[in-house]
């Protein structure tokens, strides 16, 4: 084993040239995943460069991550084994953009920032507004299915990709899907590499549904002083006529956490939601009269935020992972799924939960989708961390729902899985993982049941 | 034996049929399969049309006519559970008095179940704005060929693991039978207006499409039926249509009041930009029902018109349909075949429809080059063989035109993992290895 270690940055050199492997402490430590260091980060120049990393490492049994940003990389069991990283930082092209058929495939190691930029001007968009916002890869955010609350109104990434590439550690680039909006033929491998978190296969090619960019954007602010209000306030949006590009629950201390240090003075101590409506003028002033005639029959006002404060606060409620992370560096984050109707019935429990554990407990949450996270500023630094996450994963599977630990410490991760239970479809993923990677050398351990 | 055919063909008559009325009597179905060591072929009402649900190898149809119970619907978590048979459009409406539907709308919807449209991931001319049925199911309730039963998804987004859901969605059956779905409802939009645009070209009529698109508008709907389907439909249905126009263009725009006027009044514009004859729009819930019902069964209409036709499903690019269209003319004038197109023209998705006479061998044979060619032009153009119709005996041979053989090779291994002795639907999907490039079509439907 560490004689074949020793000899393999010669032959990976081999594969993608000497310069672009790097087997130093600094690099190496910095792709480090949940205190695991990678003997060597490897730089591929071309698909066919990583399909050909991957033969290699499969061939010495060396277990690989992908990696670009880092800004999802803490999701994920503690890794069995890491030997090499895989940075997909050059594979950053993007191909067969045509925006008259809004298509465009793209490499994996795009940020979706850039991409953004490009868009914009055929006002155009990928509508994603994923947990590491514009530094966000294409290849991590179709990764790990990363969606945000656009998802609303636009889908998660698996609704918005029509086709892929994918490097295989048997060293082959499959296709899967094509480039048109509708397709049926074969299999849709596609949805199996989406949110598979690096497990089967390296997408290094990913072909994307564009659409267009809204005319006008507008963000309208309600303060909701209860969880009773904020459900009613959801059920009566949701069963209106409007179609809200994207919708957050946001509570006082999530404020404090996210909003507060950017200068929003009206984030304190207040739990809002946060309402965004796209369209012409006239579109939004509809939603401006509707909105406040809901507004009034749950007795709550609703403000419309300035242009720069709504772009502002959208943009830190994307990186708000990273923002609790770089103040609160022992910070527990959770995500939890849920059926739409009992998402403020879980929120009131996990708030009785991390109440009686004197946890701090920051919420926000995407009502409408079904989608919460539950920000714990300082509680791995407790005891009671693991008996808190078990806690609040009892009372989201008593409502039918999932808790998925997203961040936390190397320590808490040796006491849980991160994902919870698997269930009657396990067998097959395994099988499935089995198929793709049976030497088990990609991001081994870390996804469902340690696969 | 009824159970022979499908919309496409009729091949091989089935040994057994059975009708089922729980999970529990599938599995055990399955089960008593696998020890007699026969096929096992899922069937919804049949309307597929590529062969998806003929037993070709012979064996067991289990037919789901009779689970055909919508389970829940569920308003407050948007969310229906419902068994495979359900007609997609009872579906539609059980939610329909609480503004609530299903979004995915096939032609057939009429007839053709849910679990039909899993198996297929159909779509319709609604999918241009909602998706189609992939994107609208939530989980599912599957047999394995062991006869053991799992469970994918949930009644939420995002549950962690593979998307086994995703990968079933539109694997016809090769890989699991499904015996209860879990879909999203979508609430039912404030204002519907829909558009009728008439065009003395076809070029003008495909030019409008890439310019609405252009204008950053997404129209619910967006259908193009030529000239000559047009006629077809006029004598059978009395939509309306204008019989001397060379296309028309059928638009329907849904959402906020206000959105929908505005985006009306633009798209009308666009229209005329490009040279229209002339735009109606449907006033009255008649009209419009009137014009959809036209759409809705060109089919049929066409049946009157010729003793068999054969529809194709191919896919290309929104913008290069001017020039696939001209080629499919050409390609009608060299064999001398008449070729209607009524398609989803806003997701590119084109149905040229073959006319011929099956009686008539030689002819019969040329049907299928000619539409294989037509296929090989949207491959060419950087398309797809099928939008949504399906592979199944129809065009398993032509998936070698758009995959590799690794690519081919690594859908046969997932197969493989769900269905290892190809007890489930066999001969579909992938290519059996033996007739390269075929295009399967023996005798097609008419009415």
């Amino acid at each position: 084993m560490m004689t074949a270690l020793e000899s393999v940055p010669t032959e990976l050199a081999g594969i993608v040239g000497s310069t672009h492997v790097v087997t130093e402490e600094a690099t190496c430590r910095s792709a480090a995943v949940d205190g695991l260091q990678p003997k060597a980060m490897v730089y591929p120049q071309s698909a066919e460069q990583v399909a050909a990393v991957l033969k290699c490492a499969a061939d010495h049994d060396l277990a690989v991550i992908p990696h670009r940003n880092g800004t999802k990389i803490e999701v994920g069991n503690r890794p069995r084994r890491y030997d090499i990283a895989l940075s997909l930082k050059d594979l950053n092209s993007i191909w067969q953009y045509e925006p008259e058929d809004l298509t465009a495939s793209v490499e994996p190691g795009i940020k979706l920032g850039d991409l953004q930029r490009m868009l914009r001007r055929h006002r155009l968009w990928l509508p994603l507004d994923p947990a590491g916002g514009a530094r966000a890869s294409l290849g991590g955010i179709l990764a790990t299915n990363a969606s945000g609350p656009l998802r609303l109104f636009y889908g998660a990434p698996r609704d918005l990709v029509v086709g892929m590439k994918i490097a295989t550690t048997e060293g082959k680039i499959i296709s899967t899907g094509g480039r048109v909006v509708k397709n049926v033929a074969g299999y849709d491998l596609s949805k199996l590499l989406i949110g598979s978190h690096g497990t089967l296969g390296v997408i290094v090619e990913a072909n994307l549904k564009l659409f267009p960019l809204p005319a006008e954007r507008e963000t309208f602010a309600f303060a909701v002083a209860s969880l009773d209000a904020a459900r009613e306030l959801r059920r009566q949006i949701l069963h209106s006529a409007l179609t809200p590009i994207r919708m957050v629950y946001m509570d006082g201390e999530f404020r404090r956490l996210v909003l507060e240090p950017a200068g929003d003075a009206r984030a304190a101590g207040e739990s809002a939601l946060w309402v965004e409506a796209a369209g012409s003028k006239r579109v939004i002033g509809r939603y401006s009269r509707t909105l406040a005639d809901l507004g009034r029959s749950v007795s709550t006002a609703v403000a419309s935020l300035g242009a720069e404060e709504a772009a502002r606060g959208w943009q830190r409620i994307a990186d708000f992972r990273a923002l609790i992370a770089q103040s609160f560096p022992d910070s527990v984050i959770l995500k939890v799924m849920l059926p739409i109707s009992a998402t403020e019935d879980f929120l009131a429990a996990a708030r009785q939960e991390c109440e009686r554990a004197k946890a701090r407990l920051g919420i926000l949450a995407q009502p409408g989708s079904g989608v919460a996270h539950l920000c714990l500023p300082e509680v791995a630094a407790r005891a009671n961390a693991v008996g808190l996450i078990e806690n609040l994963r009892r009372a989201a599977a008593a409502l039918r729902g999932a808790l998925v630990v997203e961040r936390c410490s190397p320590e808490v991760k040796t006491q849980i899985d991160v994902w919870g239970p698997t269930g009657s479809d396990f067998q097959i993923m395994r099988k499935l993982k089995q198929a793709w990677d049976p030497k088990g050398i990609l991001s081994p351990g870390r996804f469902v049941g340690s696969l | 034996m009824l159970y022979e055919y499908d919309a496409l063909s009729s091949q091989r008559v089935p040994d057994v049929v059975v009708l089922p009325t729980s999970t529990e009597q599938v599995a055990q179905i399955v089960r008593l399969a696998s020890r007699e060591n026969v096929p096992v072929v899922a069937r919804g009402a049949g309307t597929g049309l590529s062969g998806g649900a003929v037993a070709t190898a012979g064996g067991v149809v289990v037919c789901f006519a009779r689970m055909k119970r919508i389970i829940e619907i569920d308003i407050e978590d948007q969310r229906a559970r419902v068994q495979p048979g359900v007609v997609n459009f009872d579906l539609s409406l059980a939610g329909m008095d609480r503004g609530y539907y299903f979004a995915p709308d096939p032609s057939s919807q009429k007839a053709c179940t849910i679990g039909g449209n899993v198996a297929e991931n159909s779509g319709g001319p609604h999918t241009l704005a909602y998706g189609v049925t992939t994107n609208h199911v939530l989980g599912l309730e599957v047999v394995l060929p062991s006869g053991e039963v799992i469970s994918t998804g949930a009644g939420f987004w995002d549950r962690p693991g593979y998307d086994l859901t995703g990968l079933l969605v539109g694997s016809e059956g090769t890989l699991g039978i499904v015996t209860e779905i879990t879909v999203r409802l979508m609430r039912k939009p404030e204002a519907v207006k829909t558009l009728l645009a008439v065009y003395d070209r076809v070029l003008d009529a495909t030019r409008t499409v890439a310019a609405i698109t252009g204008r950053g508008i997404t129209p619910a709907a967006l259908e193009m039926m030529d000239g000559f389907t047009l006629r077809a439909v006029e004598a059978a249905t009395h939509a309306g249509y204008p019989l001397d126009s060379a296309a028309v263009l059928l638009i329907e725009i849904e959402g906020l009041l206000e959105a929908v006027e505005e985006q009306t009044e633009q798209i009308e514009e666009v229209c005329r930009e490009c040279h229209a004859r002339e735009v109606r729009r449907a006033t009255t819930e008649a009209e419009r029902d009137l014009l959809w019902r036209g759409r809705k069964n060109a089919f049929g209409a066409l049946g009157r018109i010729s003793p068999n036709f054969y529809v194709q499903d191919g896919v290309i690019p929104r913008t290069r349909l001017p020039e696939v269209l001209e080629y499919i003319d050409d390609v009608a004038r060299r064999y001398d075949l008449r070729i209607g197109n009524i398609f989803h023209a806003g997701d590119g998705n084109l149905h040229p429809i073959l006319m011929f006479d099956a009686r008539n061998q030689e002819q019969a044979r040329q049907v299928v080059k000619a539409a294989r060619e037509i296929i090989s032009k949207c491959v060419e153009m950087g398309g797809s063989i099928t939008g949504e119709h399906g592979v199944g005996v129809e065009k398993n041979e032509l998936m070698p035109l758009i995959f590799s053989e690794d690519d081919l090779e690594m859908m046969a291994r997932v197969k493989n993992v769900f269905n290892p002795e190809g007890a489930f639907n066999p001969g579909k999907v992938l290519p059996s290895g033996k007739m390269c490039g075929e295009l399967r079509v023996q005798v097609s439907a008419s009415n």
